[in-house]
C-alpha cells in the first residue's frame, strides 16, 4: 500500500543550527497521528517543509507516491495535501462563506486561464454551505471572516482544508489559545475529519487531547525522532521523558 | 461635435482604459504599480513604428498590445521576488528606465520623439469611436474578470498571498496573468493615443503620469471598476472646467491623492457604499 | 587627470547622497515605510537656503534657517499622514508619500517659479582649487567636510549620549527599548528632525554647487536615495554611507560606458532593481522586502 505521506531523510540548517536532522517517517492513509515534542524540537518546521514553505538540504517529501520536494505549496494541495495554521489566518475582508468557496473552487483556480472562463460558482457554494454546517459555523456565512472569535476561526481554517478534497490534513497546533471546552470541541471536529477517511497529523503541545485521540505519536526532540509508535506506549519511554522533562534521570534508570 | 469636444472624449477614453487597465493589475490583484505609463509607451512607441513600417492600423494595435503585455509580464516577474511598496518602487524603476532608455535612442526619435505618424484614415471623430468602443470592452473585460473565478483569485493573492497557496491558487502565475492583462490593455491604449496625437515623446510617458493613473485608481476606490471609471472621467474634465485645476495640476492631483488615503481610503466607492449603507438605516 | 576628475565628482556626490539618504533610513528602521516625500524636505531646504540668503546676504543664514524649518516640516508629515497610516499595508503610507512629494514640487513651482532660484551671492561654487591638475571647487569640499562631521556625529550621538543610545535600540529592538522606559514616540520625532535637517543641508549644498534651486532638485536624489538604503540594508546608517559613496562612483564611472544608450540617472534604478531582485532583503540589513 502506498504511504499517504513519506519522509525520507529529511534535514535543514538554519543559521548553524539543525532545525531538521535526518527524519524519516512513512504515514498510512487512514492514520491518526500526532507530532509532538519539547519547545524548539523542530515539529513547526517539519511541517512547513512537508508544506512547501521551507525548503529541506536534503530529503524527499513523498505525497501518496508523488514525489513532491521542491513543488510549491499550491501544487502540493492539488496532490491531496491540505494544511492549518497555527496562527490562523483566513481571508479577513472575504465572508466566512467566500473563503471555503475559493477553497472548493480549487479545480477552478488551478491556473489563470482556467479561471477567467468560469464565472459559476453555485456548485461550490452549496458545497462550501454544507462544509460549514457540519463543522458548526451554519449561521455565520455572511459575517467577515476577520469579525470571527478564535475559536471559530480556527474551525472555518478545518472548513477550508476539508473544501479541497484533501487525502491528508496537516494541523499545526489547532488547539493553541483555546480554553479547554474549545480544544475538545476542536479535537471532537478533527476526529470527525478523520473518520471520513482523511490521513490526520497532528502537531500539538496539548498532551490530554493528543493522547485522547491520536493513535500513534511520532515525538521529536533537537530535529530527530526519538520516539514512534503507540501512545501510551511511547509516553513511557525514558527517553522520551527525559526529553520532555531533561533532567537526565533516562540515563540513570536502571532496566 | 466640435473638434474640442472629439478631442476631450478621446482623452477621456484613453484615460478609461489606462485607470480600469491599473485597477486589474493593483485593485483586483493589488500589486501596486507606479510604472504604468511605460506599458502605455511601449505599446505607443511600437504603434508608432510598425504604422510607419507597413501602414497598417490592425498591425500598429496588434503590435501595441503585444509588446505592452511583453514588457508588462517581464516587470511582472519582478513581484513573484518583490511585494508591496518595494514592488511599487520596482515599477518606478522600471518607468524611469523606460523614459530613460527611450530618450537615448536614435531609432525611437531620442528627445524628439516620433513624428509624422500616418493617419489611421478614420478621421478624428473615428479615432474617437474606436477609442470608445475600445473603452467600453475594456471595462465590460474588468467587470466581467472582476466576477469570474479569475476575479476570486485575484482578491485572494491580493490579500494574502501565502494563504492563497492553501487553497491552491499559484500566486505567481495569478500576477503574471494580472500584469499581462492590465498591461496588454496600457499597450492599447498607447497604439490609440498615437492615432490621437501622430506624435509622440517620452515625457507622456512619464512617471509622473503613472502617479495620476494610480491617483485615479485611488480616487475612484481601489479594486472598483465603476469607482475608477468615474474618477478618470472626473479628474479628465476637471482641468479642463476648472482653469485653476488645469494651471496647478500636479498640485490638485498630489493634493487629492493625500486627501483621499488620508480621509477616504476607500475612494469614491467606499464612500458611496458608506453612504448607501446610512440611507438604508434610515 | 580626467580619471581623478571623475573620482572628485562621484565622492562629493556620495557625500551629498549619503547626508540626504541617512534620513530615509531612519524613517524605515523605525517605521518601515518608504519616505519618498524626504526628497520635498531636501528641496524645502534647499529653497529656505537660498532665500534666505538672498535676503540677508549670508549663505550661513541660510542654512541656519533650513535646519530650523525643515525639522518642523518633517515632523508634521510624521504625525499628520504617516502616523494614522501605520496599521495599513506599507504600500498605503508609500503612495501617500509620492502624492505629497508631488504635490510639493508643482507648490514649489507655483511659488518660485518653473526656472527656479539662483544664488546671489555664490563665491563658493566659484572658488576653485587646483592641485596638480585636479579641480574641485569649495562646495565640494563643504559637502565632504559635511558628510564626515554627520557621520562622524552619528556615531558619537548613537553610542555615547543616552538620548542617542536609546534611539539606536528603539531602531533594531523596539519592544525591549520600550520596557526599558524609552519613549518610541519621541525617538520617531527626533528621527524626522535630525533626518529632515540633514536633507535640508544637502539641498542647500547641492543648491550652492549647481548655483541654482528648482522644483525637481529633489526628485533624482530621492529615487536615488531609496536605491541606496536597499543596497546599504535597510535602516542600517553605516550601510547608507558606504552605499551612497558605491553608488557615487558607479555613476561617475558608469556613464563612461553606458553613457551613449542609458541617462546617468538610470544606472541607480538599474542597480536598485537588479539588487532587490537577487536580494530582496538587502546587503547588510536584515529586513525583508
Amino acid at each position: 500500500m502506498i504511504a499517504a505521506l513519506q519522509l525520507e531523510d529529511i534535514a535543514v540548517r538554519f543559521g548553524g543550527v539543525h532545525a531538521v536532522d535526518g527524519v524519516t517517517v512513512s504515514i498510512s492513509p487512514g492514520e491518526f497521528v500526532g507530532l509532538i515534542g519539547p519547545n524548539g524540537a523542530g515539529k513547526t518546521t517539519l511541517i512547513r517543509i512537508v508544506a512547501g514553505m521551507v525548503k529541506p538540504d536534503r530529503g524527499r517529501v513523498v505525497l501518496a507516491g508523488n514525489d513532491v520536494t521542491g513543488k510549491s505549496t499550491a501544487s502540493r494541495v492539488r496532490k491531496g495535501l491540505a494544511l492549518t495554521h497555527q496562527v490562523v489566518r483566513p481571508f479577513r475582508e472575504m465572508t466566512v462563506l467566500d473563503n471555503v468557496v475559493l477553497a472548493a473552487g480549487y479545480r477552478r483556480t488551478s491556473n489563470p486561464l482556467q479561471a477567467m472562463l468560469h464565472v459559476e460558482r453555485w456548485r461550490e457554494s452549496e458545497r462550501a454551505a454544507d462544509i460549514l454546517v457540519r463543522i458548526g459555523l451554519g449561521g455565520s456565512e455572511g459575517k467577515l471572516a476577520g469579525s470571527l472569535p478564535l475559536g471559530e476561526m480556527k474551525r472555518l481554517e478545518v472548513a477550508r482544508a476539508l473544501a479541497v478534497d484533501p487525502r491528508i490534513i496537516l494541523f499545526d497546533e489547532p488547539l493553541a489559545g483555546l480554553n479547554q471546552a474549545e480544544a475538545a470541541r476542536q479535537i471532537d471536529t478533527i476526529a470527525a475529519v478523520h473518520a471520513q477517511g482523511i490521513t490526520v497529523v497532528l502537531v500539538e503541545h496539548n498532551l490530554e487531547e493528543v493522547m485522547r485521540s491520536c493513535r500513534r505519536l511520532i515525538v521529536l526532540n533537537d530535529g530527530h525522532v526519538i520516539g514512534d509508535g503507540a501512545p501510551t506506549a511511547v509516553m513511557a519511554d525514558p527517553i522520551v521523558f527525559e526529553a520532555y522533562v531533561g533532567s537526565g534521570s533516562a540515563t540513570h534508570a536502571a532496566h | 461635435m466640435s473638434a474640442y469636444e472629439i478631442s476631450l472624449l478621446s482623452v477621456i477614453g484613453i484615460n478609461v482604459i489606462l485607470a480600469v487597465s491599473l485597477n486589474m493589475i493593483s485593485g483586483f490583484c493589488g500589486q501596486i504599480s507606479l510604472g504604468h505609463g511605460a506599458f502605455y509607451g511601449a505599446g505607443a512607441y511600437a504603434a508608432a513604428l510598425t504604422m510607419i513600417a507597413s501602414g497598417s492600423v490592425v498591425f500598429a494595435l496588434l503590435s501595441a498590445i503585444a509588446v505592452g503585455a511583453l514588457f508588462g509580464i517581464l516587470v511582472g516577474f519582478t513581484s513573484l521576488r518583490v511585494h508591496s511598496d518595494f514592488l511599487a518602487v520596482t515599477t518606478i524603476g522600471a518607468n524611469f528606465l523606460f523614459t530613460g532608455f527611450v530618450r537615448k535612442q536614435g531609432w525611437l526619435g531620442g528627445e524628439m520623439g516620433i513624428s509624422g505618424i500616418p493617419e489611421s484614415g478614420f478621421g478624428a471623430a473615428g479615432n474617437m469611436i474606436m477609442i470608445l468602443l475600445f473603452a467600453c470592452t475594456t471595462i465590460a473585460l474588468s467587470v466581467y474578470i472582476s466576477h469570474s473565478w479569475m476575479g476570486f483569485a485575484f482578491r485572494a493573492v491580493g490579500q494574502d498571498e501565502d494563504t492563497a497557496a492553501t487553497v491552491g491558487i499559484n500566486a505567481g502565475a495569478y500576477k503574471l496573468a494580472a500584469f499581462g492583462i492590465g498591461t496588454a490593455l496600457a499597450g492599447l491604449a498607447g497604439g490609440l493615443y498615437t492615432f490621437f496625437t501622430q506624435f509622440i515623446t517620452a515625457d507622456a510617458f512619464d512617471f509622473i503620469l503613472s502617479v495620476m493613473l494610480m491617483a485615479m485608481v485611488v480616487i475612484g476606490g481601489i479594486g472598483s471598476t465603476p469607482g475608477v471609471v468615474v474618477a478618470a472621467v472626473v479628474l479628465t474634465l476637471l482641468p479642463e472646467v476648472i482653469r485653476f485645476v488645469n494651471n496647478y495640476r500636479l498640485l490638485v492631483f498630489g493634493g487629492l491623492l493625500v486627501l483621499f488615503i488620508r480621509l477616504a481610503p476607500g475612494g469614491l466607492a467606499g464612500l458611496t457604499r458608506k453612504l448607501a449603507t446610512i440611507a438604508a438605516k434610515s | 587627470m580626467y580619471y581623478i576628475d571623475l573620482a572628485v565628482t562621484g565622492l562629493s556626490f556620495g557625500c551629498m547622497y549619503a547626508v540626504m539618504a541617512v534620513g530615509l533610513t531612519l524613517v524605515y528602521g523605525l517605521l518601515r515605510i518608504l519616505h519618498i516625500a524626504h526628497a520635498a524636505v531636501f528641496a524645502l531646504g534647499a529653497y529656505v537656503t537660498v532665500i534666505v540668503a538672498n535676503a540677508t546676504g549670508s549663505v550661513g543664514l541660510g542654512f541656519l534657517a533650513a535646519i530650523a524649518v525643515t525639522p518642523l516640516f518633517g515632523m508634521a508629515v510624521y504625525r499628520l499622514l504617516y502616523e494614522p497610516l501605520l496599521r495599513y499595508r506599507p504600500d498605503v503610507p508609500m503612495i501617500a508619500s509620492v502624492g505629497l512629494l508631488v504635490l510639493m514640487q508643482d507648490a514649489f513651482r507655483i511659488a518660485f517659479g518653473e526656472q527656479g532660484i539662483t544664488f546671489r551671492h555664490n563665491i563658493y561654487a566659484f572658488t576653485i582649487f587646483d592641485i596638480s591638475g585636479v579641480r574641485f571647487n569649495a562646495v565640494q569640499i563643504a559637502i565632504v567636510v559635511c558628510a564626515i562631521v554627520v557621520f562622524v556625529g552619528l556615531h558619537i550621538f548613537t553610542t555615547r549620549t543616552r538620548i542617542g543610545i536609546g534611539w539606536r535600540a528603539t531602531v533594531s529592538q523596539p519592544k525591549i527599548a520600550a520596557s526599558f522606559g524609552i519613549d518610541a514616540i519621541r525617538v520617531r520625532y527626533l528621527s524626522f528632525a535630525v533626518g529632515s535637517a540633514l536633507a535640508a543641508v544637502a539641498g542647500g549644498l547641492v543648491g550652492l554647487l549647481n548655483n541654482l534651486v528648482d522644483p525637481v532638485i529633489g526628485s533624482v536624489v530621492s529615487y536615488k536615495a531609496l536605491a541606496i538604503i536597499v543596497l546599504g540594508g535597510l535602516g542600517s546608517v553605516r550601510g547608507t554611507l558606504m552605499a551612497s559613496l558605491v553608488l557615487g562612483m558607479v555613476e561617475a564611472y558608469g556613464t563612461i560606458f553606458v553613457g551613449s544608450w542609458l541617462n546617468r540617472d538610470a544606472i541607480a534604478f538599474i542597480a536598485l532593481i537588479a539588487l532587490l531582485m537577487i536580494r530582496p532583503q538587502g546587503f547588510t540589513g536584515a529586513r525583508a522586502a
